[in-house]
């Protein structure tokens, strides 16, 4: 467990390292909050998501908690966490909603007054948010959960629960079961921001809620590029990475 | 142009694994084995989810030997200015990476750099304003 943690360390060292040799400096676009026709806040647009290969970690755009509420069971998958023998991610399974929303890549909102679409470039999942007042559903549990969006002021939050307990919040691979509910809560502060906070509540593996909070950066210059983690995935194919048992 | 293989734990800042991997990087190599390798680029595959480089790397004896190692995703790589001709084929390369964890010639590459010292395919995701 402590090495993964040092990589972690070393990764976000490297994130830094790693600047690009050439380019400006970026600067989100100033203004105020757009709004659509109804007069609610506009979250449109192709959105630079912070990475959060670990949520116990606070790092550039992102805050964590150092401590991880793990239950006895959350302890036990936490430990028993082994990547090389099973990598969901590496074999191209579905990410799962919250592991998305961490992934390096960017992602595109599109919006009306019964939907939010979040379009992720990861692998290209989207995620079609109804904000037209519905239930949650009741259907077969699903690798991202199923999502309702509400409007509270001006921030919009995301319920999702009806997970199907098989992905990892983040990369490090902190565990969530099927009992995981999501609660997210956007809100777009200014023309080039999304504040964002997550709470992950998840009495099976932690035993209170806890949050994560981030910032969404408007990049007006980018386009969503098209991404298939099955392309060229010599690593699955040469028996690098393993496909978990569930 | 041999290939040193060098075993111990990274001290952090001044080796790193990479900060761009979508998936686990523990799944597929070995942040403790690092590796330095110098030859010819034969192929360069600028495909996702990773890029993927192919050199010959001549052993002790003056015999090449074929090393693949993975880059970063071709996405990250191109909003940061590189694209699929910023090597060629026979470019001379030195490439710093980790260690497959299953003893193949493969390696996560953390810098590849060209015989003046230039860096190619340097560069992350984490844009230039964090």
């Amino acid at each position: 467990m402590s090495s993964r943690l040092i990589l972690l360390s070393i990764t976000v060292s490297l994130a830094f390292a790693t600047a690009p040799a050439f380019g400006q400096k970026f600067k989100p676009p100033e203004g105020p909050t757009p709004r659509t026709a109804d007069g609610k806040p506009d979250l449109s647009g192709v959105w630079d998501l912070p990475y959060v290969p670990d949520m116990s970690k606070t790092g550039p755009n992102q805050k964590g908690i150092a401590e991880l509420p793990l239950t006895e069971w959350g302890q036990s998958q936490w430990k028993n966490y082994h990547p090389e023998e099973g990598d969901y991610t590496g074999a191209c399974l579905p990410f799962g909603l919250v592991r998305s929303i961490n992934s390096p890549m960017p992602m595109q909102i599109v919006q009306n007054n019964k939907y939010v679409s979040l379009n992720f470039e990861v692998d290209n999942w989207f995620l079609i948010v109804p904000i037209d007042g519905r239930k949650h559903r009741d259907q077969v549990a699903t690798w991202a959960g199923d999502s309702v969006g509400h409007w509270e002021g001006d921030t919009l939050v995301i319920d999702t629960v009806n997970f199907n307990g098989r992905t990892r919040l983040d990369t490090i691979g902190h565990p969530h079961s099927d009992q995981l509910h999501v609660i997210q809560r956007w809100t777009r502060t200014d023309l080039g921001h999304i504040a964002v906070e997550m709470t992950i509540d998840d009495p099976k593996t932690y035993s209170k809620p806890w949050k994560n909070s981030r910032t969404f950066t408007l990049r007006p210059d980018w386009e969503i590029m098209e991404y298939s983690c099955e392309e060229n995935n010599k690593s699955l194919w040469e028996g690098r990475i393993k496909v978990p048992k569930y | 142009m041999k290939v040193k293989i060098a075993s111990f734990l990274l001290v952090l800042g001044v080796a790193a694994v990479p900060a761009l991997a979508h998936h686990s990087f523990a799944a597929e190599f070995d942040g403790k084995k690092t590796v330095k390798l110098e030859g010819a680029l034969t192929k360069l595959e600028w495909t996702n989810p990773h890029i993927w480089l192919y050199v010959d790397v001549k052993d002790e004896s003056g015999t090449p030997v074929k090393w693949q190692c993975e880059g970063g995703p071709p996405n990250v790589l191109t909003r940061n200015g590189w694209t699929k001709d910023s090597l060629k084929v026979g470019d001379q390369v030195t490439i710093e990476g980790w260690l497959a964890k299953d003893g193949s010639k493969t390696c996560n590459a953390r810098s590849v750099k060209l015989p003046n010292g230039q860096a190619v395919f340097a560069g992350s995701s984490n844009s230039e304003y964090k």
